[in-house]
């Protein structure tokens, strides 16, 4: 569904709100089939918020994103998939050590995807978002 | 603690006075001459400024994401209860307005525990007037929506043998398939008509007893029976949501035995965004047409 929405129904993220009312729909519904996902993504957020110059932000096409004083670090949608910006030669090195995918959309960028999908996934969760953050300061 | 329980409940309490005056304030006093036309924002903007107002309650509280989600939905619960009560909305379009309404107020509650959190007042102040004044041009524009919903079925038998069961028929004792009816939205169950010609009085009679008084205005044997509806139910389903306004059967012969049988029903929509409400309006239609037209079909072939 995720896919779909992302690959077919590109055009709908230029309609004001639709990006953040897709992700509160996301939201409920892993509120019904996995809320203890819900807190590892709090987890997560109050992780990045506890290092020093980072705030929390909604991210234009849905989610949280965490920045690093105006840098996005990266940003977790609602579905557990967490994107992460870095250069292209640390992102070959995730790639390479399994740590990460290629993003799901910006297949040739220095961005990465993970998805968050068991609680062992939040150490590589954290290890990565800590992995951009020191890089942005 | 109890300082927590009492913002808590502020944040439920607050918002839905709010937004349930906002909207009686709008239909019953400033807007009186719409017939109670429901605009786009007052199921998307008034849902998402409920949420970011709750969250203003709720801002020191450190509520997890699960709960915050949960009291969201709950926030949208109580705004359906209210508007049943003091709007005098029906309990078939609440549950159709419902999936929206708790999606925009959980959009409302994160938009607004960001927003407090950062603490810029003036881009807060800015975002929500920005919110409240896009209501504002919605609810005094004008808003217009038709359509037209068509289907057809093949019926084994001649249009003359078709025919009077299209003008009227007895009572459709087939249990439903469509699951609004089976959850209590009425079903056409009868219909009868006071003569076979042009200007002769028709109704459709649904299964909680209401009825559609409708006039005929073509009366083409076996070919077109077009109707116009003259006064429709008073019923909190309807009323003031959607006018029916004709409907109309075309047969036409195949010439192999069976006939092209070909129901049109125009109406006017007064709920908006269209793009969600008539998803649920051309269903409704399509499913009263065949349920009444399988029903035809059935006697037709006998």
């Amino acid at each position: 569904m995720f896919r779909f929405i992302v690959y077919r129904l590109n055009f709908l993220k230029g309609i004001p709100l639709f990006a953040l009312i897709y992700d509160s729909c996301l939201k409920i519904a892993m509120l019904l089939v996995a809320p203890e996902r819900l807190a590892w993504f709090d987890e997560i957020e109050n992780e990045v918020l506890s290092w020093d110059g980072t705030n929390v932000s909604l991210h234009k096409f849905g989610g949280m994103q965490f920045n690093y004083g105006q840098k996005e670090i990266g940003h977790l949608h609602s579905n557990g998939l967490l994107d992460i910006l870095f250069t292209r030669q640390v992102k070959q090195e995730l790639l390479a050590s399994g740590k990460a995918e290629v993003h799901h959309v910006f297949k040739k960028s220095g961005w990465i995807s993970f998805y968050i999908l068991t609680e062992k996934d939040l150490i590589n969760a954290k290890y990565l978002l800590n992995e951009a953050y020191r890089s942005r300061v | 603690m109890k300082a927590s329980v009492d913002k808590e409940f502020l944040g439920f309490l607050v918002p839905n006075i709010l937004i349930i005056s906002i909207i009686g304030i709008n239909r019953f006093v400033l807007q009186p001459q719409s017939g109670g036309i429901l605009v786009f924002s007052e199921f998307i903007i008034l849902p998402i400024l409920m949420g970011i107002l709750a969250a203003w309650y709720w801002r020191d509280l450190k509520f997890s994401s699960k709960k915050l989600i949960w009291n969201s939905i709950l926030n949208g619960f109580f705004a359906i209860v209210l508007s049943f009560f003091f709007l005098g909305e029906g309990t078939i379009c609440l549950l159709i307005v419902s999936p929206l309404i708790f999606a925009f107020v959980t959009t409302g509650t994160f938009i607004g525990k960001v927003m407090f959190k950062k603490n810029k007042q003036t881009l807060n102040i800015s975002f929500v007037s920005l919110l409240f004044a896009v209501f504002v041009v919605d609810s005094i524009s004008d808003h217009r929506y038709e359509n037209m919903v068509s289907d057809e079925v093949i019926i084994k038998a001649s249009p003359e043998k078709i025919w009077k069961h299209v003008v009227a028929f007895n009572k459709i004792n087939k249990p439903n398939n469509y699951w609004l009816f089976k959850v209590g939205m009425p079903s056409p169950m009868q219909t009868t008509v006071s003569g076979y010609k042009n200007g002769a009085g028709r109704k459709c009679i649904f299964s909680n007893g209401y009825t559609f008084d409708e006039k005929i205005v073509t009366y083409e044997e076996n070919k077109n029976l077009t109707f116009d509806i003259v006064n429709q139910p008073k019923d909190p389903e309807i009323m003031g949501h959607i006018d029916i306004e004709r409907g109309q059967f075309l047969l036409y012969n195949n010439g192999d035995g069976t006939t092209t049988l070909i129901g049109n029903s125009w109406y006017k929509l007064h709920v908006f965004p269209t793009w969600y409400y008539d998803l649920w309006a051309e269903s409704i239609t399509r499913n009263v047409h065949l349920r009444v037209m399988e029903h035809i079909k059935n006697l037709s072939e006998e």
